[in-house]
Protein backbone atom coordinates (compact mmCIF):
# COMPACT_ATOMS: atom_id res chain seq x y z
CA UNK A 1 0.00 0.00 0.00
CA UNK A 2 3.09 2.37 0.54
CA UNK A 3 3.30 2.25 -3.09
CA UNK A 4 0.31 4.54 -3.24
CA UNK A 5 1.51 6.89 -0.94
CA UNK A 6 2.53 10.47 -1.45
CA UNK A 7 5.98 11.93 -1.23
CA UNK A 8 9.09 10.12 -3.57
CA UNK A 9 8.28 6.25 -1.88
CA UNK A 10 5.19 5.90 -3.50
CA UNK A 11 3.01 7.10 -6.19
CA UNK A 12 0.31 8.58 -4.88
CA UNK A 13 1.17 12.62 -5.38
CA UNK A 14 2.00 11.24 -9.50
CA UNK A 15 -1.31 9.79 -9.74
CA UNK A 16 -3.23 12.58 -7.84
CA UNK A 17 -1.47 15.10 -10.04
CA UNK A 18 -2.54 13.13 -13.28
CA UNK A 19 -6.27 12.96 -11.82
CA UNK A 20 -5.98 16.37 -12.18
CA UNK A 21 -4.87 17.14 -15.26
CA UNK A 22 -7.61 14.35 -16.53
CA UNK A 23 -10.28 16.40 -14.69
CA UNK A 24 -9.01 19.67 -16.16
CA UNK A 25 -8.77 18.63 -20.02
CA UNK A 26 -12.68 16.34 -19.32
CA UNK A 27 -13.62 19.90 -18.34
CA UNK A 28 -11.96 22.24 -21.06
CA UNK A 29 -13.19 19.80 -23.62
CA UNK A 30 -16.46 19.70 -22.39
CA UNK A 31 -17.34 23.15 -22.57
CA UNK A 32 -15.45 23.64 -25.60
CA UNK A 33 -18.31 20.92 -27.19
CA UNK A 34 -21.15 22.39 -24.80
CA UNK A 35 -20.24 26.05 -26.12
CA UNK A 36 -19.93 25.23 -30.05
CA UNK A 37 -22.90 22.53 -29.63
CA UNK A 38 -25.43 24.63 -28.42
CA UNK A 39 -24.33 27.09 -30.75
CA UNK A 40 -24.62 24.95 -33.60
CA UNK A 41 -27.78 23.86 -32.62
CA UNK A 42 -29.37 27.26 -32.19
CA UNK A 43 -28.00 27.58 -35.95
CA UNK A 44 -29.78 24.51 -37.65
CA UNK A 45 -33.33 24.71 -36.07
CA UNK A 46 -34.59 24.23 -39.24
CA UNK A 47 -34.15 21.39 -41.07
CA UNK A 48 -33.19 22.92 -44.68
CA UNK A 49 -30.93 25.89 -46.20
CA UNK A 50 -27.11 25.71 -46.67
CA UNK A 51 -26.89 25.75 -43.13
CA UNK A 52 -28.58 22.42 -42.34
CA UNK A 53 -26.52 20.83 -45.23
CA UNK A 54 -23.50 22.25 -43.57
CA UNK A 55 -24.40 20.88 -40.36
CA UNK A 56 -25.29 17.06 -41.54
CA UNK A 57 -21.77 17.07 -43.48
CA UNK A 58 -20.10 18.00 -40.36
CA UNK A 59 -22.43 15.42 -38.00
CA UNK A 60 -21.45 12.81 -41.00
CA UNK A 61 -17.66 13.65 -40.66
CA UNK A 62 -16.92 13.34 -37.20
CA UNK A 63 -19.83 11.32 -36.44
CA UNK A 64 -18.49 8.41 -38.11
CA UNK A 65 -15.12 8.12 -36.96
CA UNK A 66 -12.71 7.69 -34.20
CA UNK A 67 -12.37 10.70 -31.71
CA UNK A 68 -8.91 8.91 -31.55
CA UNK A 69 -7.65 9.44 -35.47
CA UNK A 70 -9.45 13.32 -35.14
CA UNK A 71 -7.22 14.02 -32.00
CA UNK A 72 -4.24 12.18 -33.86
CA UNK A 73 -5.01 14.42 -36.52
CA UNK A 74 -5.09 17.72 -34.92
CA UNK A 75 -1.61 16.74 -32.92
CA UNK A 76 0.46 15.44 -35.80
CA UNK A 77 -1.54 18.04 -38.14
CA UNK A 78 -2.82 21.23 -36.09
CA UNK A 79 0.88 23.11 -36.20
CA UNK A 80 0.01 22.79 -40.30
CA UNK A 81 -3.78 23.78 -40.29
CA UNK A 82 -3.46 27.32 -37.99
CA UNK A 83 -0.13 28.61 -39.41
CA UNK A 84 -1.77 28.01 -42.96
CA UNK A 85 -4.72 29.96 -41.58
CA UNK A 86 -2.29 32.47 -39.85
CA UNK A 87 -0.77 32.54 -43.44
CA UNK A 88 -3.70 33.59 -45.26
CA UNK A 89 -3.98 36.74 -42.46
CA UNK A 90 -0.86 37.63 -43.01
CA UNK A 91 0.85 36.21 -39.91
CA UNK A 92 3.62 33.93 -40.35
CA UNK A 93 4.57 31.76 -37.23
CA UNK A 94 5.67 28.69 -35.92
CA UNK A 95 2.57 27.11 -33.94
CA UNK A 96 3.47 23.97 -31.69
CA UNK A 97 0.57 21.63 -30.48
CA UNK A 98 0.64 20.20 -27.07
CA UNK A 99 -1.38 17.43 -26.16
CA UNK A 100 -3.63 19.03 -24.09
CA UNK A 101 -4.52 21.22 -26.52
CA UNK A 102 -4.87 18.49 -29.40
CA UNK A 103 -6.96 16.94 -26.88
CA UNK A 104 -9.13 19.69 -26.30
CA UNK A 105 -9.73 20.68 -29.92
CA UNK A 106 -10.43 17.39 -30.45
CA UNK A 107 -13.08 15.83 -27.86
CA UNK A 108 -14.48 19.42 -28.78
CA UNK A 109 -14.81 19.26 -32.35
CA UNK A 110 -15.81 15.18 -31.77
CA UNK A 111 -18.38 15.67 -29.25
CA UNK A 112 -20.04 18.89 -30.38
CA UNK A 113 -21.73 17.29 -32.93
CA UNK A 114 -23.07 14.88 -30.44
CA UNK A 115 -24.23 17.89 -28.36
CA UNK A 116 -25.62 19.92 -31.19
CA UNK A 117 -28.11 16.54 -31.63
CA UNK A 118 -29.06 16.53 -28.05
CA UNK A 119 -29.79 20.30 -27.56
CA UNK A 120 -31.64 20.67 -30.95
CA UNK A 121 -34.05 18.02 -30.27
CA UNK A 122 -34.45 19.15 -26.75
CA UNK A 123 -35.29 22.96 -27.78
CA UNK A 124 -37.57 21.43 -30.34
CA UNK A 125 -39.29 19.63 -27.92
CA UNK A 126 -40.21 22.79 -26.33
CA UNK A 127 -43.91 23.55 -27.10
CA UNK A 128 -44.72 25.51 -29.92
CA UNK A 129 -46.80 27.73 -28.09
CA UNK A 130 -44.00 28.81 -25.41
CA UNK A 131 -42.37 30.64 -28.53
CA UNK A 132 -45.73 32.20 -29.63
CA UNK A 133 -46.56 33.15 -25.80
CA UNK A 134 -42.86 34.75 -25.45
CA UNK A 135 -43.56 36.68 -28.97
CA UNK A 136 -47.56 37.57 -28.13
CA UNK A 137 -45.92 39.07 -24.85
CA UNK A 138 -43.55 41.76 -26.52
CA UNK A 139 -40.61 40.11 -25.28
CA UNK A 140 -37.23 40.32 -26.99
CA UNK A 141 -35.34 37.32 -28.83
CA UNK A 142 -32.72 37.76 -26.11
CA UNK A 143 -35.53 37.64 -23.95
CA UNK A 144 -37.25 35.16 -25.02
CA UNK A 145 -34.39 32.55 -25.63
CA UNK A 146 -32.88 33.28 -22.01
CA UNK A 147 -35.91 33.72 -19.87
CA UNK A 148 -38.19 31.29 -21.74
CA UNK A 149 -36.69 28.81 -24.16
CA UNK A 150 -33.58 28.12 -22.15
CA UNK A 151 -34.77 26.93 -19.22
CA UNK A 152 -36.75 24.59 -20.54
CA UNK A 153 -34.65 23.17 -23.13
CA UNK A 154 -32.27 22.55 -20.54
CA UNK A 155 -34.47 20.42 -18.10
CA UNK A 156 -35.36 18.39 -21.89
CA UNK A 157 -31.72 17.97 -22.73
CA UNK A 158 -29.81 17.41 -19.16
CA UNK A 159 -30.23 13.48 -19.48
CA UNK A 160 -28.04 13.80 -23.09
CA UNK A 161 -25.56 16.74 -21.60
CA UNK A 162 -24.97 14.35 -18.23
CA UNK A 163 -24.37 11.17 -20.46
CA UNK A 164 -22.41 13.04 -22.58
CA UNK A 165 -20.18 14.51 -19.74
CA UNK A 166 -19.31 10.73 -18.50
CA UNK A 167 -18.54 10.25 -22.41
CA UNK A 168 -16.31 13.13 -22.73
CA UNK A 169 -14.55 11.85 -18.92
CA UNK A 170 -14.10 8.13 -20.73
CA UNK A 171 -12.60 9.54 -23.70
CA UNK A 172 -9.33 11.53 -22.26
CA UNK A 173 -7.96 9.01 -21.44
CA UNK A 174 -7.03 8.66 -24.86
CA UNK A 175 -4.98 11.65 -25.11
CA UNK A 176 -2.42 9.75 -22.81
CA UNK A 177 -1.58 8.28 -26.60
CA UNK A 178 -0.16 11.56 -27.68
CA UNK A 179 1.77 12.15 -24.59
CA UNK A 180 -0.31 13.65 -22.10
CA UNK A 181 0.49 13.10 -18.18
CA UNK A 182 -2.83 11.98 -17.56
CA UNK A 183 -3.77 9.75 -14.97
CA UNK A 184 -3.37 6.74 -17.61
CA UNK A 185 0.06 7.33 -17.94
CA UNK A 186 0.86 8.12 -15.01
CA UNK A 187 -0.75 4.67 -13.83
CA UNK A 188 1.33 3.46 -17.04
CA UNK A 189 4.88 4.36 -15.58
CA UNK A 190 4.32 3.42 -11.73
CA UNK A 191 2.67 -0.34 -13.29
CA UNK A 192 5.56 -0.69 -15.38
CA UNK A 193 8.65 0.49 -12.79
CA UNK A 194 6.97 -1.59 -9.85
CA UNK A 195 5.67 -4.47 -11.66
CA UNK A 196 2.66 -3.74 -9.83
CA UNK A 197 -0.45 -3.57 -12.85
CA UNK A 198 -3.13 -4.36 -10.86
CA UNK A 199 -2.72 -2.04 -8.02
CA UNK A 200 -1.95 1.28 -10.28
CA UNK A 201 -4.40 0.25 -13.30
CA UNK A 202 -7.36 -0.37 -10.93
CA UNK A 203 -6.59 2.54 -8.75
CA UNK A 204 -7.03 4.67 -12.09
CA UNK A 205 -9.86 2.64 -12.98
CA UNK A 206 -11.41 3.28 -9.46
CA UNK A 207 -11.05 7.43 -10.13
CA UNK A 208 -13.21 6.81 -13.41
CA UNK A 209 -15.93 4.72 -11.27
CA UNK A 210 -16.21 7.06 -8.75
CA UNK A 211 -16.23 10.18 -10.80
CA UNK A 212 -18.80 8.38 -12.45
CA UNK A 213 -21.10 7.77 -9.40
CA UNK A 214 -20.29 11.56 -8.20
CA UNK A 215 -21.50 12.80 -11.73
CA UNK A 216 -24.95 10.82 -11.13
CA UNK A 217 -25.57 12.07 -7.40
CA UNK A 218 -24.96 15.81 -9.23
CA UNK A 219 -27.09 15.27 -12.00
CA UNK A 220 -30.13 13.10 -9.89
CA UNK A 221 -29.58 16.97 -7.82
CA UNK A 222 -29.49 19.21 -11.11
CA UNK A 223 -32.67 17.21 -12.70
CA UNK A 224 -34.74 18.22 -9.42
CA UNK A 225 -33.42 21.65 -9.92
CA UNK A 226 -34.28 22.14 -13.28
CA UNK A 227 -37.53 20.31 -13.14
CA UNK A 228 -38.60 22.63 -10.01
CA UNK A 229 -41.10 24.14 -12.20
CA UNK A 230 -42.99 20.82 -13.13
CA UNK A 231 -43.47 19.65 -9.48
CA UNK A 232 -46.53 19.52 -7.68
CA UNK A 233 -47.73 22.20 -6.07
CA UNK A 234 -47.59 21.88 -2.29
CA UNK A 235 -50.47 23.00 0.11
CA UNK B 1 3.11 21.33 -48.52
CA UNK B 2 -0.04 19.87 -49.87
CA UNK B 3 -2.80 18.54 -48.34
CA UNK B 4 -3.39 15.64 -49.76
CA UNK B 5 -0.85 13.40 -51.95
CA UNK B 6 -3.26 10.60 -53.83
CA UNK B 7 0.08 8.89 -55.14
CA UNK B 8 1.05 8.43 -51.38
CA UNK B 9 -2.59 7.40 -50.61
CA UNK B 10 -2.46 4.77 -52.87
CA UNK B 11 0.55 3.48 -51.90
CA UNK B 12 -0.19 3.55 -48.37
CA UNK B 13 -3.56 1.88 -49.01
CA UNK B 14 -2.69 -1.78 -48.94
CA UNK B 15 -1.36 -1.06 -45.88
CA UNK B 16 -4.06 0.78 -44.15
CA UNK B 17 -6.80 -2.08 -45.61
CA UNK B 18 -4.64 -4.74 -43.69
CA UNK B 19 -5.00 -2.51 -40.71
CA UNK B 20 -8.63 -2.34 -41.15
CA UNK B 21 -9.04 -6.53 -41.91
CA UNK B 22 -7.46 -6.14 -37.95
CA UNK B 23 -10.21 -3.18 -36.99
CA UNK B 24 -12.54 -6.02 -38.35
CA UNK B 25 -10.87 -8.93 -36.93
CA UNK B 26 -10.92 -7.83 -33.81
CA UNK B 27 -14.53 -5.97 -33.69
CA UNK B 28 -16.22 -9.39 -34.25
CA UNK B 29 -14.57 -11.62 -31.76
CA UNK B 30 -15.34 -8.86 -29.20
CA UNK B 31 -18.70 -8.51 -29.92
CA UNK B 32 -19.03 -12.06 -29.61
CA UNK B 33 -17.87 -12.99 -26.85
CA UNK B 34 -19.25 -9.45 -25.55
CA UNK B 35 -22.71 -11.30 -25.82
CA UNK B 36 -21.66 -14.20 -24.27
CA UNK B 37 -20.72 -12.65 -20.98
CA UNK B 38 -23.96 -10.02 -21.20
CA UNK B 39 -26.29 -12.74 -21.31
CA UNK B 40 -25.48 -14.19 -17.85
CA UNK B 41 -25.14 -10.54 -16.43
CA UNK B 42 -28.26 -8.89 -17.52
CA UNK B 43 -30.45 -12.33 -15.83
CA UNK B 44 -28.07 -11.22 -12.99
CA UNK B 45 -29.01 -7.70 -13.18
CA UNK B 46 -32.50 -9.05 -13.51
CA UNK B 47 -32.26 -11.41 -10.73
CA UNK B 48 -34.64 -11.52 -8.06
CA UNK B 49 -31.77 -13.08 -5.49
CA UNK B 50 -30.32 -10.47 -4.38
CA UNK B 51 -26.31 -10.59 -3.97
CA UNK B 52 -26.52 -11.94 -8.14
CA UNK B 53 -27.83 -9.08 -8.56
CA UNK B 54 -25.76 -7.09 -6.33
CA UNK B 55 -22.87 -8.80 -8.23
CA UNK B 56 -23.67 -8.23 -11.30
CA UNK B 57 -24.78 -4.47 -10.63
CA UNK B 58 -21.07 -4.25 -9.49
CA UNK B 59 -19.86 -5.72 -12.50
CA UNK B 60 -21.51 -3.32 -15.07
CA UNK B 61 -20.84 -0.09 -12.89
CA UNK B 62 -16.83 -1.47 -12.81
CA UNK B 63 -16.77 -2.07 -16.52
CA UNK B 64 -19.26 0.44 -17.79
CA UNK B 65 -17.49 3.49 -16.01
CA UNK B 66 -13.87 2.28 -16.53
CA UNK B 67 -11.93 3.57 -20.07
CA UNK B 68 -11.23 0.91 -22.04
CA UNK B 69 -7.76 1.82 -22.73
CA UNK B 70 -6.93 0.84 -18.30
CA UNK B 71 -8.41 -2.14 -18.91
CA UNK B 72 -6.65 -3.03 -22.40
CA UNK B 73 -3.79 -2.32 -20.10
CA UNK B 74 -4.82 -4.24 -17.59
CA UNK B 75 -5.68 -7.54 -19.39
CA UNK B 76 -2.17 -6.98 -20.85
CA UNK B 77 0.51 -6.48 -18.44
CA UNK B 78 -1.54 -8.12 -15.32
CA UNK B 79 -2.17 -11.50 -17.03
CA UNK B 80 1.59 -12.56 -16.95
CA UNK B 81 1.87 -11.19 -13.24
CA UNK B 82 -0.59 -14.15 -12.13
CA UNK B 83 1.73 -16.91 -11.62
CA UNK B 84 -1.50 -19.43 -12.07
CA UNK B 85 -2.08 -17.88 -15.84
CA UNK B 86 1.99 -18.11 -16.76
CA UNK B 87 1.22 -22.00 -15.70
CA UNK B 88 -1.54 -22.47 -17.50
CA UNK B 89 -2.22 -24.00 -20.79
CA UNK B 90 -3.42 -21.09 -22.20
CA UNK B 91 -0.58 -18.66 -21.73
CA UNK B 92 0.47 -18.98 -25.12
CA UNK B 93 -2.23 -17.30 -26.35
CA UNK B 94 -2.56 -14.79 -23.59
CA UNK B 95 0.82 -13.93 -23.97
CA UNK B 96 -0.20 -12.00 -27.10
CA UNK B 97 -1.77 -8.41 -27.76
CA UNK B 98 -4.19 -9.51 -29.70
CA UNK B 99 -6.41 -12.57 -27.02
CA UNK B 100 -5.84 -9.78 -24.98
CA UNK B 101 -7.04 -6.78 -26.90
CA UNK B 102 -10.44 -9.03 -27.42
CA UNK B 103 -10.70 -9.45 -23.72
CA UNK B 104 -10.34 -6.30 -22.82
CA UNK B 105 -12.57 -4.63 -25.06
CA UNK B 106 -15.28 -7.83 -24.69
CA UNK B 107 -15.14 -6.96 -20.90
CA UNK B 108 -16.57 -2.96 -21.48
CA UNK B 109 -18.60 -4.20 -24.50
CA UNK B 110 -20.58 -7.00 -22.13
CA UNK B 111 -20.99 -4.30 -19.42
CA UNK B 112 -22.79 -1.75 -22.21
CA UNK B 113 -25.14 -4.77 -23.73
CA UNK B 114 -26.30 -6.05 -20.28
CA UNK B 115 -27.76 -3.19 -19.48
CA UNK B 116 -29.16 -2.81 -23.11
CA UNK B 117 -30.60 -6.70 -23.02
CA UNK B 118 -30.99 -6.25 -19.37
CA UNK B 119 -33.81 -3.04 -20.62
CA UNK B 120 -35.10 -5.24 -23.47
CA UNK B 121 -35.83 -8.28 -21.58
CA UNK B 122 -37.51 -5.54 -19.04
CA UNK B 123 -39.78 -4.07 -21.37
CA UNK B 124 -40.98 -7.92 -22.89
CA UNK B 125 -44.86 -7.62 -22.19
CA UNK B 126 -45.53 -9.86 -18.68
CA UNK B 127 -48.86 -11.16 -20.54
CA UNK B 128 -46.31 -12.34 -23.49
CA UNK B 129 -44.32 -14.67 -20.50
CA UNK B 130 -47.50 -16.08 -18.41
CA UNK B 131 -48.61 -16.97 -21.98
CA UNK B 132 -45.58 -19.24 -22.43
CA UNK B 133 -45.51 -20.27 -18.63
CA UNK B 134 -49.19 -21.30 -19.79
CA UNK B 135 -48.13 -23.31 -22.92
CA UNK B 136 -45.47 -25.35 -20.76
CA UNK B 137 -42.34 -23.61 -21.96
CA UNK B 138 -39.77 -25.20 -19.72
CA UNK B 139 -37.47 -21.75 -18.04
CA UNK B 140 -34.86 -22.25 -20.90
CA UNK B 141 -37.05 -22.52 -23.79
CA UNK B 142 -39.24 -19.66 -22.56
CA UNK B 143 -35.97 -17.24 -22.38
CA UNK B 144 -34.69 -18.70 -25.69
CA UNK B 145 -37.59 -19.15 -27.95
CA UNK B 146 -39.68 -16.34 -26.46
CA UNK B 147 -38.30 -13.29 -23.91
CA UNK B 148 -34.53 -12.96 -25.76
CA UNK B 149 -35.96 -12.61 -29.25
CA UNK B 150 -38.59 -9.88 -28.16
CA UNK B 151 -35.76 -8.29 -25.69
CA UNK B 152 -33.56 -8.02 -28.75
CA UNK B 153 -35.91 -6.72 -31.53
CA UNK B 154 -36.55 -4.01 -28.58
CA UNK B 155 -33.01 -3.22 -28.15
CA UNK B 156 -31.58 -3.48 -31.71
CA UNK B 157 -31.35 0.53 -31.77
CA UNK B 158 -29.77 0.91 -28.59
CA UNK B 159 -27.17 -2.33 -29.98
CA UNK B 160 -26.23 -1.03 -33.11
CA UNK B 161 -24.98 2.49 -30.71
CA UNK B 162 -22.90 0.13 -29.12
CA UNK B 163 -21.55 -1.81 -31.93
CA UNK B 164 -20.51 1.18 -33.57
CA UNK B 165 -18.96 2.78 -30.30
CA UNK B 166 -16.72 -0.54 -30.36
CA UNK B 167 -15.75 -0.20 -33.82
CA UNK B 168 -14.40 3.84 -32.61
CA UNK B 169 -13.06 2.38 -29.57
CA UNK B 170 -10.69 -0.56 -31.24
CA UNK B 171 -8.70 2.79 -32.79
CA UNK B 172 -7.09 2.63 -29.24
CA UNK B 173 -5.49 -1.05 -29.72
CA UNK B 174 -2.29 0.20 -31.03
CA UNK B 175 -1.21 1.07 -27.45
CA UNK B 176 -1.10 -2.68 -26.67
CA UNK B 177 1.08 -3.24 -30.03
CA UNK B 178 -1.75 -4.83 -32.25
CA UNK B 179 -2.20 -3.06 -35.63
CA UNK B 180 -5.07 -1.83 -36.81
CA UNK B 181 -6.26 0.59 -39.00
CA UNK B 182 -5.50 3.63 -36.92
CA UNK B 183 -2.35 1.93 -36.21
CA UNK B 184 -1.27 1.15 -39.68
CA UNK B 185 -2.01 4.94 -40.72
CA UNK B 186 0.46 6.11 -37.94
CA UNK B 187 3.02 4.35 -38.91
CA UNK B 188 2.84 6.05 -42.59
CA UNK B 189 2.54 9.37 -40.73
CA UNK B 190 6.17 8.52 -38.97
CA UNK B 191 7.80 7.32 -42.15
CA UNK B 192 6.40 10.45 -44.57
CA UNK B 193 5.63 12.74 -42.17
CA UNK B 194 2.52 13.58 -44.07
CA UNK B 195 0.35 13.90 -41.57
CA UNK B 196 -3.15 14.55 -43.53
CA UNK B 197 -3.35 11.58 -46.25
CA UNK B 198 -3.06 8.70 -44.51
CA UNK B 199 -5.23 10.08 -41.51
CA UNK B 200 -7.50 10.80 -44.32
CA UNK B 201 -7.31 7.66 -46.00
CA UNK B 202 -7.80 5.83 -42.75
CA UNK B 203 -11.19 8.46 -41.74
CA UNK B 204 -12.53 7.44 -45.09
CA UNK B 205 -12.11 3.91 -44.47
CA UNK B 206 -13.52 4.03 -41.15
CA UNK B 207 -16.76 6.23 -42.40
CA UNK B 208 -17.51 3.75 -45.04
CA UNK B 209 -16.86 0.90 -42.39
CA UNK B 210 -18.89 2.78 -39.73
CA UNK B 211 -21.83 3.58 -42.03
CA UNK B 212 -22.18 0.08 -43.74
CA UNK B 213 -22.99 -1.30 -40.09
CA UNK B 214 -25.41 1.31 -39.84
CA UNK B 215 -27.18 0.32 -43.04
CA UNK B 216 -27.25 -3.28 -42.37
CA UNK B 217 -28.65 -2.54 -38.30
CA UNK B 218 -31.48 -0.48 -40.79
CA UNK B 219 -32.08 -2.91 -43.03
CA UNK B 220 -32.54 -5.61 -40.23
CA UNK B 221 -34.48 -3.31 -38.34
CA UNK B 222 -36.89 -3.03 -41.02
CA UNK B 223 -36.98 -6.68 -41.26
CA UNK B 224 -37.22 -8.02 -37.46
CA UNK B 225 -39.56 -4.92 -36.45
CA UNK B 226 -41.59 -4.19 -39.31
CA UNK B 227 -44.55 -5.03 -37.10
CA UNK B 228 -43.44 -1.42 -35.67
CA UNK B 229 -43.20 0.44 -38.62
CA UNK B 230 -44.88 3.59 -38.91
CA UNK B 231 -47.47 3.36 -42.15
CA UNK B 232 -47.41 6.24 -43.94
CA UNK B 233 -50.98 7.45 -45.25
CA UNK B 234 -51.02 7.18 -49.10
CA UNK B 235 -49.72 10.18 -50.73
CA UNK B 236 -52.02 12.22 -52.14
CA UNK B 237 -51.50 12.07 -55.87
CA UNK B 238 -51.83 8.51 -55.59
CA UNK B 239 -54.98 9.00 -53.61
CA UNK B 240 -56.23 11.19 -56.64
CA UNK B 241 -55.18 8.45 -58.98
CA UNK B 242 -57.20 5.36 -57.22
CA UNK B 243 -60.22 7.68 -57.05
CA UNK B 244 -60.02 8.42 -60.80
CA UNK B 245 -59.45 4.60 -62.08
CA UNK B 246 -62.17 3.82 -59.60
CA UNK B 247 -64.98 6.55 -61.35
CA UNK B 248 -63.66 5.12 -64.77
CA UNK B 249 -63.96 1.56 -63.65
CA UNK B 250 -67.67 2.42 -62.41
CA UNK B 251 -69.78 2.58 -65.68
CA UNK B 252 -68.74 -1.31 -66.72
CA UNK B 253 -69.57 -2.57 -63.59
CA UNK B 254 -72.79 -0.59 -63.64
Amino acid sequence: MHLLSFGDQGYGDELFYGALLTMSLAVVGYLTSLICGVLIAVATLRPFGVRWTLWRLYASCFMSVPALLVIFLIYFGGAEMVSAALRLMGVSVRVQVTPFAAGAVGLGVVYSAYLAEGVRAAILNVPRGQFEAAQALQLSRLQMWSLVIAPQATRLALPGLVNLWIVVLKDTALISLVGLKDIIAQAKMAAGVTKEPFLFYIAAALFFVFMNGLTLHVSGWLDRHVARGMQAARS
Amino acid sequence: MSWFDPSLAAESLPALLRGAAMTIGLTVPILMLGMVIAIPVALGRLSEHRLTAAAAFAYVAFFRGTPSLILLYLVYSGLGVIAAVRASFLWPVLSHAYPCAVIGFALVHSAYVAEILRGGLAAVPTGVVEAGRALGFSPARLFFAVRLPMAGRLALKSYQNEVVIIIKSTAAVSAITVTDLMAAANEVFYITYDPFTPLLCAAGIYWVMINLVRGGFGAADRRLNAHLAIRLPDRPLRTRMRALRLRLRRPKTA
